[in-house]
């Protein structure tokens, strides 16, 4: 699905980002990426959407070279990646609902779709009656819940998460990777980027760690079964 | 474009409008004083033209003929002024008219004259004629000295001269003020517009990483600038209408002149001030959106 051919990143200031890397991704998997802070884990998600573009070498997405993509069609590559941050980027001003259903608006959905979908994606995460709540009104593991069901709104084919539990209690942290499994496990690719080795280590997944630019270590595919966790 | 989607444009425009109440009274309140400036000069313009006009079109000028010129030759006079290009209209003022006009405006007193009827009337003939284009007075009038019998003309060709310059200096200095204004509006506009912006970066943000396009960024903030000259148009052009027939009130008593009537110009005014609210509002939030994609918001992640 994703692939990484000979991929470099100087940014303008002269930072090395990344260097030389190779990589694949098929879809449907689940990958943690780890290392630690500098490491370029961010440049390397930036680089899959598009946010910025590599300075050597080329990604491709499903048959898509995107390194040399317009720009005007760089927005149609984005509807099919959900976005999770760690900040969670809730508006606050809006109830739970609307920033759901805002990126519906945002692609264009009619108001039927839109009433049709939001309430389904709220139970999937579990918020359903907090749905009239305003995003300041919720733990921040409820927030992060919001954030992911507007990444999943519009059906992507794969979710980028950069620490989406870094600013979550770390025992709510397994509840919001947990519902990123789940999502998985209906077929969608996962890259999520994390520091905490706890869930790694309880979460059986390919781990890719980055240093200094590179990739120093990455488990391959991880099959898994459900009954593994 | 769904009808839906027009909706929510519409609303989010009309949204931050509200959200930056301050910025957006003080852009309506500029483009109006621009849109009011323009208005007032057309309107001072057109009563000019229409003051020119009616110099113009009353028999102002007077041409008298030789004391004395026997009425058979007064008569040829006439005929050699109506062979002239530019001369609308030539009518013959006869000296026992002229003394009859004086006796009526002396009333009661008038009878004094009487006596100057007939051979003891020292008065001229005269002709008041017309002008079809002020501008060639000069020629005409020299034409018209040069006919044989042809004594004086009385005119009002310093009016006629003040006004075309009045005109040209109201059309002059309209120009510019409006220029000006019309860079103030745009640049206020344009910042007004950029706070709107810089209020929901946040949303922005959100819409890019789900996929907007940039259209669909733009738009809601180039319906923000349609609105304030929506409502500025709007606005200027009823106030216009007070302030014209106020100061025509106010002028009521002075009849110099026919002032030019606002009522069947008002649709043509409110629909101009309204197109060019719309389109300075537009072209002021384009501005400012494709400065703000550029640059802040073209990256949305502050991972
Ligand atoms: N926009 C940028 N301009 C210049 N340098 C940057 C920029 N973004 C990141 N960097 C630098 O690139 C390196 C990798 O950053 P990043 O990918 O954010 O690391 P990580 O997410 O692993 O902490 C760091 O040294 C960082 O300072
Ligand atoms: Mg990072």
């Amino acid at each position: 699905m994703i692939t990484f051919k000979n991929v470099s990143k100087v940014y303008a200031n002269g930072t090395h980002a990344l260097t030389d890397i190779n990589m694949q991704i098929e879809q449907g998997e689940f990958v943690f990426i780890v290392g630690s802070s500098g490491a370029g884990k961010s440049t390397f998600l930036k680089l899959l959407m598009c946010e910025e573009q590599p300075t050597e070498g080329e990604i491709v997405i499903n048959d898509t070279v995107i390194t040399d993509l317009p720009r005007r069609k760089i927005p149609f590559l984005r509807r099919t990646m959900g976005i999770v941050f760690q900040d969670f980027r809730l508006i606050d001003s809006m109830s739970v609902y609307d920033n759901v259903a805002f990126a519906m608006h945002v692609v264009g959905a009619t108001p039927q779709e839109i009433r049709r979908r939001v309430p389904y994606m709220l139970s999937l995460v579990n918020l359903q009656e907090k749905a009239k709540c305003r995003p300041k009104e919720l733990s921040g593991g409820e927030q992060q819940r919001v954030g992911l069901a507007r990444a999943l709104i519009n059906n992507p084919k794969l979710i980028i998460a950069d620490e989406p539990t870094g600013n979550v209690d770390p025992a709510l942290s397994f509840e919001i990777v947990d519902l990123l499994s789940e999502i998985n496990r209906r077929g969608t690719t996962i890259l999520m980027v994390t520091h905490e080795h706890g869930l790694v280590k309880h979460f059986h997944r390919r781990i890719v760690e980055i240093q200094g630019g590179r990739i120093v270590a990455d488990t391959g595919k991880v099959e898994t079964s459900d009954e593994a966790e | 474009m769904r009808l839906s989607n027009l909706r929510y444009l519409l609303k989010e425009g009309a949204k931050n409008i509200w959200t930056n109440r301050t910025m957006s009274i003080a852009s309506i309140a500029v483009l109006v004083s621009c849109l009011l400036l323009t208005g007032a000069a057309i309107l001072l313009s057109m009563n000019i033209d229409s003051a020119m006009a009616s110099v113009e079109g009353s028999n102002s000028i007077k041409v008298y003929c030789e004391q004395g010129l026997p009425t058979l030759k007064s008569v040829q006079v006439g005929e050699e002024i109506m062979k002239l290009d530019n001369v609308k209209s030539c009518e013959l003022v006869l000296k026992d008219e002229a003394v009859e006009e004086m006796m009526d405006s002396l009333g009661d007193n008038g009878t004094v004259l009487e006596s100057l009827l007939g051979d003891e009337n020292f008065l001229p003939d005269a002709y008041r004629i017309s002008m079809e284009d002020l501008s060639k007075y000069d020629e005409t009038a020299a034409s018209i000295l040069a006919i044989d019998g042809v004594d004086q003309i009385i005119d009002y060709k310093d009016v006629a001269e003040k006004l075309t310059d009045l005109d040209n200096m109201v059309s002059t200095a309209g120009m510019w003020i409006v220029l000006l204004l019309s860079l103030v509006s745009l640049f206020i506009i344009s910042n007004t517009i950029r706070v709107a912006m810089f209020s929901r970066r946040l949303q922005i943000s959100i819409m890019k990483s789900v996929g907007a396009t940039n259209w669909f960024v733009r738009l809601p903030f180039v319906v923000e600038g349609v609105l304030i000259g929506l409502i500025s148009g709007l606005l200027s052009s009823l106030l216009l209408n007070i302030v014209y027939q106020n100061a025509l009130g106010a002028l009521a008593g002075i009849n110099i002149f026919d002032p030019v009537d606002i009522g069947p110009l008002q649709g043509s005014i409110t629909l101009l001030f309204v197109l060019a609210g719309m389109i300075f509002g537009a072209v002021g939030g384009m501005i400012s959106i494709t400065r703000y994609l550029h640059k802040e918001g073209s990256s949305f992640s502050i991972f």
